[in-house]
């Protein structure tokens, strides 16, 4: 994104620079979102995701650059700017959940609401309501230890909207939660946020998480920014083998770039051991004829068939066949290289069978290394 | 990174950064705290290294800088005497002590020994209590003449002479050792329960007998936590002053401690000379302590793990009885028989060795309690009062300086946080009348000397580090993401404190805040060098009437503290559960 892009943007993050020591945990990043969005950070452990997060927060001082949202300058070091964290007006949920243990549910959401001065009626309000739009509402009169984890992590959510903040931080929130129960907190969080329409900053390092909730992904790497952009465009036109690694599965494949024409599309050579093909495909963002590249082709928009039904197809040998009901996750040997493909229980595959593969020029990319 | 992006590498804005960032409530609380910590624990100690290098003069008038006071210290006729002896001390102390303590906690994490449960606090009263007071009522019971032991059994078996004799070096060894075998057994019972059973049922498979598996994986196991309290054992006699004082010192075993009193006060002061003894016995504790912390604790952790394993129990068999009587034999010689002595001794007007039932009378309680009487004694009545006023509000500021000194260490972890950590650490490393020298050096010539006031900062430089460790691992052990989703929530860092913080940690608060009521209440070290007419304290209050009344005022005196003492430990075990002291 260019700094004009960004400038429009309600939360505005410029050449975020923050070092612990001598090491360098986000590098120079820049991003921005509207406002009401849901943006999520995803990468690797350790990328900075947290980092960036905290700096939002202010729980973090930050060593250069800029964070505004609405029009406010949370920090700007160059113009001696920290704003402490509680002047940001932020909403956050932990992975803890850190619900107070010494306070009911009332008590922790209302928590916010007295630090602002409300009178109690208007408290008392505004905590039943948010209560009941996380479903808490029986819970009310428990104290926080006596909650499940799935409702510590409500009631956290609570807390954090409850004074209706700028914006909303997560830091992993579900992945202390067992996978049903996650994946059941994802469509709910994702209501949620949309009922009340706060801005929000999800970190996370679970893709399908970040597919599933995101109105925009930044996929990050070592406290860089490796591409970010809408969940579709992400999966479908991955910037480099980092990402289409980390977004879904793929096949990598190390490729030549033979030819590239107007319209995005070329050919490209893979060789590996004895198999060498010639494929056409699209080309991705800086991938210039004559540049060792990465073809990406994911395991659905590989075909099958007993039969070659063009030029291009490959052959190969069935290695490895596991039915998934409805579906079949199969290896195919070519060469050295070891497919991965998604086929269809009718195919009856048969493990050492011959096989034919095709891919759809469209559906294969390739992109930077 | 390339020398093209060093070029526009920020850092260098981060100074300025930093200190506007600085200005905040909680940068500016706890840059004063840890001015007023380092200030408290630096400057008696850098004052005692140069007082140590001032030779007074032979009129006592003026002083020059020289080695001299290490060379007297060396060439005195008693100084060099009163080394070995504290050596002698220490040494025998230590392995009593690591012997009773590792032999009691290991029949009571490890066997099948009857009412172990019901043992184990019984086993930690004397950590509670002064051993001060220990010798007091052992010199009761051991003294040749009128001692109650010696004249039991020369009743019982006709004995001419007597059987024992506590008033020498091997008393002192014995009063601190039984009164310190407590230190040894938290270090080690915490990690005998925790052990992993599987640990030694690997080494049972391989065809190892029990003896053997004991010898060659357990030992080796808790060896740290042997090691750890032994060292501390080793430490604390060094710097024990009761003991030897009422012991050893009148029958002609001097002490480092007894000689580093006698420099501090009366006819003979000389300060510098003083110090100078301090700084040699300082040196040693401190390098002690240091070989502790850096090599010794943290080997513990790689050994045991802290799962909540239930441990093998080892059936003695009806040895099982053996070891009954061997851990109530320790509770009678630690705590049951010196309490009676107390007692019997402070029923009568005077002590003369045997039990007159038709003279047992209360005058003793009234002279040392009742302050409202004419007959009381002011030594006594004065010490209750200050010691209560010291042990209530020093444990109220150290708890303090200790929470926020905590939070600075292990939350903030900003600016200076390393130099708090080692601040902390430092006191511990000196015996309490090696402090109170400095402190007396230090503050001598300022209003505080001769004031309660300077009581209270010796209890707190000394002392308030236990604190500190109290609540830095209930800290650890709550997670940082309570306070910052305060903040987050609009709070600002004292309402995050005042509602999240310290709530939080309220039980750790108080457990802190009695411990540290216990240690000032029974405090002697500190307040012998530091008391004045008038700011007696409990313990210098017995320390007077031992000196210049009579024993069966003296024992009802301790009998008080005792009791104290007592109640104060009930509270704390209510208020911090059975593992709290466990290292
Ligand atoms: N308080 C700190 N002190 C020193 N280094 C830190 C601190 N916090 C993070 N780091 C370092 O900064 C880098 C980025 O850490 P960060 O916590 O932002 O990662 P993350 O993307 O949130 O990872 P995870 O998914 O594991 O939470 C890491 O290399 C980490 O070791
Ligand atoms: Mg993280």
């Amino acid at each position: 994104m260019t700094s004009e892009d960004i400038s429009s943007k309600y939360l505005q993050v410029r050449n975020l620079v923050k070092y612990f020591g001598d090491d360098k945990a986000v590098d120079n990043i820049s991003f921005g979102i509207d406002e009401g969005a849901f943006l999520t950070l995803l990468g690797p452990s350790g990328c900075g995701k947290t980092t960036t997060l905290m700096s939002i927060a202010g729980l973090h001082t930050i060593n250069s650059g800029a964070i505004e949202v609405g029009g406010l300058t949370y920090t700007e070091p160059s113009s001696s700017i920290f704003l402490p964290p509680e002047k940001r007006d932020i909403g956050m949920v932990f992975q803890s959940y850190a619900i107070w243990p010494h306070m009911t549910v009332t008590q922790n959401v209302a928590y916010p609401l007295e630090i602002r001065k409300l009178n109690k009626s208007e408290i008392d309000d505004r905590v039943a309501e948010t209560l009941s739009l996380v479903d808490l509402t029986d819970m009310a009169e428990k104290n926080a230890t006596q909650l499940s984890g799935g409702q510590q992590q409500r009631a956290s959510l609570a807390r954090a909207i409850v004074s209706n903040p700028r914006l909303l931080l997560f830091d992993e929130p579900l992945s202390n939660l067992d996978l049903k129960l996650r994946e059941a907190m994802r469509v709910e969080l994702k209501r949620i946020q949309n009922e009340v329409g706060i801005t929000s900053i999800y970190v996370t390092h679970d893709q399908s998480e970040a597919l599933v909730m995101s109105d925009e992904i930044i996929v990050m790497s070592k406290g860089n920014i490796e591409q970010s952009g809408e969940p579709v465009e992400i999966y479908s036109k991955p910037n480099n083998k980092y990402v289409s690694n980390f977004i879904g599965v793929a096949n990598l494949l190390d490729a030549k770039v033979e030819k590239v024409t107007e319209d995005g599309s070329g050919e490209v050579t893979v060789q590996y051991g004895e198999m060498t093909a010639r494929l056409p495909c699209r080309i991705g963002r800086g991938v210039h004829q004559g540049d060792e590249a990465t073809l990406s082709v994911r395991p659905e928009n590989v075909h099958v068939s007993r039969d070659k039904t063009s030029d291009s197809s490959i052959e190969g040998k069935v290695e490895n066949v596991i039915f998934l009901g409805n579906h079949v996750d199969c290896r195919v040997n070519w060469g050295e290289y070891e497919w991965k493909v998604i086929a269809h229980p009718r195919d009856r595959l048969k493990e050492g069978e011959k096989i034919y593969l095709r891919f759809d020029s469209d559906h294969t990319l390739a992109v930077q290394q | 990174m390339t020398s093209e992006t060093y070029d526009t590498d920020p850092r260098p804005s981060r100074m300025s950064n930093r200190f506007r960032a600085l200005w905040t409530q909680e940068n500016v609380i706890t840059i004063i705290v840890s001015a007023i910590v380092a200030i408290a624990v630096v400057l008696p100690l850098i004052t005692l290294v140069v007082s140590s290098f001032l030779v007074l003069d032979d009129l006592g008038f003026s002083t020059e800088w020289s080695f001299g006071n290490y060379v007297t210290i060396v060439t005195d006729p008693i100084i060099p005497k009163a080394f070995l002896n504290t050596l002698i001390i220490c040494s025998g102390c230590t392995v009593l002590a690591t012997f009773l303590g590792v032999s009691l906690a290991w029949t009571n994490a490890r066997t099948n020994c009857p009412g172990r449960t019901w043992l184990e606090p019984f086993n930690l009263i004397p950590f509670f209590l002064s051993p001060f007071i220990g010798a007091i009522a052992w010199h009761n019971m051991g003294e040749p003449k009128t001692g109650l032991l010696n004249n039991f059994f020369r009743d019982i078996f006709g004995i001419e002479g007597h059987v024992i004799n506590i008033d020498n070096i091997w008393g002192v060894i014995w009063v601190t050792g039984i009164f310190f075998a407590p230190l040894v057994y938290l270090f080690v019972v915490g990690s005998l329960r925790r052990m992993d059973p599987s640990l030694e049922d690997s080494a049972r498979t391989t065809g190892a007998g029990l003896f053997r598996t004991t010898m060659t994986v357990t030992l080796p196991l808790v060896m740290p936590g042997i090691l750890s309290g032994a060292i501390i054992v080793f430490v604390t006699s060094a710097g024990e002053f009761g003991v030897p004082f009422k012991l050893s010192a009148p029958y002609g075993w001097e002490t480092l401690t007894t000689q580093i009193f006698t420099k501090a006060v009366g006819d003979d002061a000389n300060h510098y000379l003083g110090a100078t003894m301090a700084m040699a016995l300082g040196a040693i504790t401190v390098f002690l302590i240091w070989i502790q912390r850096r090599y010794i604790a943290p080997r513990s952790f790689e050994t045991v793990t802290g799962k909540g394993f239930r441990p093998n129990v080892l059936d003695l068999g009806s040895w099982k009885w053996v070891a009954f009587g061997y851990n109530i034999l320790f509770i009678l010689v630690a705590v049951i028989l010196p309490i009676i002595s107390l007692l019997i001794v402070s029923l009568h007007p005077v002590w003369q060795g045997t039990i007159m039932l038709d003279k047992i009378t209360g005058i003793n309680y009234v002279k040392t309690l009742f302050f409202w009487r004419e007959e009381s004694i002011d030594a006594a009545t004065n010490g209750i009062f200050n010691s209560l006023f010291l042990a209530f509000v020093g444990a109220s500021i150290s708890m303090v300086l200790a929470l926020v000194v905590s939070y600075m260490i292990h939350r903030t972890k900003g600016f200076g946080s390393w130099l708090l950590d080692f601040l902390c650490v430092v006191p511990i490393g000196f015996p309490g009348i090696v402090l109170a020298m400095g402190v007396l050096v230090t503050y001598i010539q300022t209003p505080i000397y001769a004031t309660l006031w300077i009581l209270l900062l010796g209890y707190i430089t000394r002392f308030f580090p236990y604190g500190q460790r109290n609540i830095a691992s209930i800290l650890l052990s709550i997670s940082e993401e309570l306070d910052q989703s305060s903040r987050m929530a609009g709070a600002t860092w004292v309402t995050t404190m005042r509602r999240i913080t310290i709530p939080l940690l309220k039980p750790g608060i108080f457990a802190g805040w009695i411990l540290l009521f216990v240690i000032f209440v029974r405090e002697l070290s500190i307040s012998i060098m530091l008391y004045t007419d008038g700011t007696e304290t409990l313990a210098v209050g017995v320390y007077y009437l031992t000196n210049y009344e009579n024993e069966p005022l003296t024992a009802a005196l301790s009998l008080a503290q005792t009791l104290l003492c007592l109640i104060c430990m009930i509270a704390f075990r209510r208020l911090a559960g059975k593992e709290a002291l466990s290292a």
